[in-house]
């Protein structure tokens, strides 16, 4: 019997099922998921996948409110049926480019002022009627998912289009951007989003001509298509924040969809001078390979399923409890005593099984760096344009994996260092050749993993830092009170400087003095680090240390008084027991410890903290030295107690940030363990020694 | 963000908590009351207020527990038996409140509700909702999210996680 893969057919016999039944609901589901492989228009595919989801959660027993899954799924077979007959897709429209369009030969037209008239093209969208009267608009659970679909198309789209602009015959670059613009047209218009899918309508016009073949992408169609990419991105986000879309249109909304209408007449926001293809670099260095075309970013569906981020996090609570309970029962001695030496031997068993199942839990959070990583391909684009230097950025490493939670609290920090990059470090054309370098400048951006962490460098081939300049600027700020004796190093750490700017005039890109010292806290709040090495005349690079994930810490456990502190491992440059002869007391300012030869503030954990029953002598108890940024400090403690990896959690709103302290843990006794927060606790050092230290001023 | 209407009625009374602070017994509406827990070693939490006594591991939750006694500037007491942690759902997330002793779950009928008398009772008349009367017996009856929201506003605020002047830390790195 062959399964019914008409919309309209599958509506029928929804119609006519059961709801108590399961049985042939799963039918029709799986009835579903054929007319999904087989539906012409990506709209009316995603409408018939979504409602198979729908039916296979009924099926399965899964949903949460099977009546209103069912009815959801109808409302979506229903907007099946009625997108497919108000949109006559011409053949191939959607079928990928395997064949270009045969009425149209493909003679390269010269670019852009070939189109006299546009071609005609489809209709106009279904109208948000056939929409409304399916009652498709108000379910939030469909309006997200066509949000974050959106959102891949174009994070998808956009690649493709800078893909294009380095190689404009790249047909499955095209391709993708249709297809994106394409379905988002479709879907936005079956929930009844019309600017949403008019604009995309409109975008999707303009490549027309391009995927046919009549004209050849590039100068200003380039830049078009990107900024109608953002513009759906805004119009999306608009969508996702109020999907009633009574608000205004995003500003430029109208002005783009004229230009969008007459793509011949240029927009003024590309001098097209600046422009800097990649071809300009002439033929004596390999072009390195362009990137693969986005075909695997994250469009298909089948091998994938999208989970809620929270539910990864309750996994990883759940299986930290796991690992607890474990450790609990392995220590327990009934199971250590002699007697039951096989007991203890299964508990170990379930040990390892128990760690394997929290690493494979950690790594459900890992996503590759490659869509940041894609975001600095147009990020250099854009500088680069604007400040009038040619710049290529290489990538490496992009399918370098961390922690969800970090690549997204990496993605800022990033582009001010990128765009940093392209606008101090690339120097402009004339002045490269004047150096004896090629014009075009080189940004690149490497991942990869070492031990537990990540490090994302960035490296240009620039002018490289200038340490005069540096300390005559800071001596200009007032950071500075002279300069003499600074090493190289310290005066590359002048940047980070709050309020430290070089570039010499105030241009949007940067150089408004925030960009340096906010990339420095961001990373830092991350538990990371970043370095600087920089050679005069040949470039500067970036090195950003950060661990995989937040949601596990690699700690030292650490004693004072009654209570334990775990110590981030990654801060942590030494421990020792301080000879009597390495302590000074400096009057009013606090205690140093001599660390080969090096001044290191010392201070007492107990004190900062306020708890009694500390050792007060340094020599009786252990001081841990932590590394923050450009100094150390020392903080004197009771004992050691081991090295421990423990799951970071929080610890609750109503408490919130407590300074010196970024999360807490449960420890193997199951009581809670405060985490130490490095920077923060150094802060609070400062000013605990500034406040009780009356003569503080220098 | 006060509950004025505690929990809905059914058959002419909502039903409370009660538990006894010293001689004072207190009443809290039964819908925030997530469960009851002995007392357990309690992690401090430095540099918060005195009555957040620190944070304890519910089935691997990290739970904020904060001591009503102290909250309410009442003398300390001796730890007991008795003592023990009753956990809220309050807005802020759950929490856990320690009480010298919980006593039972009244109905107390609305109309013996009254509003909470300007004076004489030890606790501020901003936490209560009013007094009730069940059993013979008079409970104040608690606005548990004012007594959990209040610590926000003050306490929370005064502490400032970023509250390090930025010029501070600044000079006091010039002097490695």
């Amino acid at each position: 019997m062959t399964a019914p893969t008409a919309p309209r057919d599958l509506l029928t016999l929804l119609d006519c099922s059961d709801p108590g039944d399961l049985a042939p609901i799963g039918a029709l589901a799986a009835s579903a998921d054929a007319a999904a492989a087989v539906a012409g228009a990506p709209a009316v595919r995603a409408l018939l996948e979504r409602a198979a989801r729908k039916l296979w959660s009924v099926a399965e027993d899964r949903a949460r409110d099977p009546v209103e899954s069912l009815a959801a799924a109808r409302r979506l077979l229903a907007a099946a049926c009625a997108g497919e007959a108000p949109e006559p897709e011409p053949a191939g429209h959607d079928a990928g480019a395997a064949e270009p369009t045969p009425a149209e030969p493909a003679a390269p037209a010269p670019p852009v002022a070939a189109i006299a008239s546009p071609p005609s093209l489809p209709p106009p969208p279904p109208s948000a009627d056939a929409a409304s009267d399916a009652g498709i608009e108000s379910d939030p659970e469909l309006i997200q998912e066509f949000v974050s679909e959106a959102q891949e198309y174009l994070a998808a789209a956009e690649q493709a289009l800078l893909v294009l602009e380095g190689n404009p015959d790249d047909r499955d670059a095209v391709d993708t951007v249709f297809r994106a613009f394409h379905t988002i047209k479709g879907v936005a218009a079956v929930l009844g989003f019309a600017p949403v899918a008019e604009f995309a309508h409109r975008a999707e016009s303009l490549l027309a001509p391009v995927r046919d073949r009549r004209v050849r992408f590039g100068g200003d169609y380039a830049s078009l298509a990107l900024r109608a990419v953002d513009m759906l991105r805004a119009l999306v986000d608009r969508v996702a924040v109020a999907p009633a879309g009574s608000d205004a249109l995003p500003a430029g909304f109208t002005a783009l969809m004229d230009a969008l209408e007459h793509p011949e007449a240029p927009a003024a926001e590309t001098p097209p001078a600046a422009a800097a293809p990649r071809d300009a670099e002439g033929g004596a260095s390999p072009q390195p390979a362009p990137p693969p075309p986005p075909a695997d970013s994250g469009v298909s569906h089948e091998t994938w399923v999208r989970v809620r981020t929270d539910r990864l996090d309750q996994l990883m609570d759940i299986v930290g409890e796991l690992v607890i309970a474990q450790s609990m029962v392995a220590a327990d001695p009934g199971v250590l005593s002699q007697r039951s030496r096989d007991l203890a031997r299964k508990v170990a068993q379930v040990g390892k099984t128990v760690r394997e199942l929290q690493d494979l839990s950690l790594s459900l959070r890992m996503v590759p760096l490659r869509a940041t990583f894609q975001k600095m391909t147009r990020v250099v684009r854009d500088t680069a344009r604007r400040v009038g230097r040619q710049v290529e950025l290489v990538t490496d490493g992009e399918e370098t994996e961390l922690d969800r939670k970090l690549v997204d609290a990496l993605a800022d920090p990033l582009v001010h260092m990128v765009r940093n990059a392209v606008d101090h470090g690339i120097e402009p054309p004339a002045a490269r050749i004047a150096g004896g370098k090629p014009p075009g400048g080189t940004v690149r951006l490497r991942a990869s993993h070492a031990g537990g962490n990540v490090v994302v460098q960035l490296s240009d081939d620039g002018a490289g830092l200038d340490r005069d300049r540096l300390v005559a600027r800071a001596l200009e700020r007032g950071l500075l009170e002279s300069g003499d004796g600074l090493s190289e190093q310290d005066a590359f750490q002048l940047i980070f400087e709050p309020g430290f700017s070089t570039a010499a005039s105030i241009t949007d890109v940067s150089g408004r003095g925030v960009g340096m010292d906010v990339v420095r806290r961001a990373i830092e709040s991350l538990n990371g680090r970043v370095e600087i090495a920089s050679v005069r005349g040949r470039g500067t690079t970036f090195t950003v240390r950060i661990p995989l994930t937040l949601a596990i810490t690699d700690g030292m456990l650490v004693r004072v008084g009654g209570q334990r502190y775990i110590v981030p491992s990654a801060s942590i440059r030494i421990t020792l027991r301080p000879e009597p002869t390495a302590l000074r007391s400096v009057a009013g300012r606090g205690e140093l410890v001599m660390l080969r030869g090096e001044a290191v503030p010392l201070f007492r954990l107990s004190r900062i903290f306020g708890l009694d029953g500390a050792i007060e002598d340094p020599t009786q108890g252990l001081v841990v030295v932590l590394e923050e940024g450009d100094g150390c400090s020392a903080f004197l403690v009771d004992d050691l107690l081991g090295k421990q990896q423990v799951v970071t959690k929080s610890l609750g709103e109503y408490v919130g940030k407590v300074p010196g302290v970024s999360g807490g843990a449960i420890l193997g006794d199951g009581r809670v363990g405060l985490i130490l927060d490095p920077p923060g606790l150094t802060a609070l050092a400062r000013q605990e020694v500034w406040t009780n230290g009356a003569a503080f001023a220098a | 963000m006060s509950e004025k209407t505690p929990a809905q009625s059914t058959a002419g009374g909502a039903k409370y908590l009660t538990f006894s602070l010293g001689t004072e017994e207190y009443a809290v509406s039964i819908l925030k009351v997530q469960e009851i827990i002995g007392m357990m070693d309690v992690t401090p939490v430095p540099r918060t207020p005195e009555f957040v006594l620190g944070v304890i591991n519910l089935r691997g939750k990290i739970v904020p527990v904060i001591d009503l006694r102290t909250k309410f500037d009442m003398c300390r007491a001796e730890r007991t038996d008795e003592t023990c942690i009753i956990v809220v759902d309050a807005r802020t997330g759950e929490m856990g409140i320690v009480v010298d002793r919980v006593s039972e779950v009244a109905t107390i009928p609305e109309g013996e509700i009254s509003p909470p008398p300007r004076f004489g009772v030890s606790v501020s008349t901003d936490y209560l909702l009013g007094i009730g009367r069940s059993g013979g017996r008079v409970q104040l009856v608690l606005d548990i999210e004012r007594v959990l929201s209040e610590h926000e506003a003050a306490g929370l605020a005064s502490l400032g996680g970023d509250a390090i002047d930025p010029a501070l830390s600044q000079e006091a790195g010039d002097v490695r």
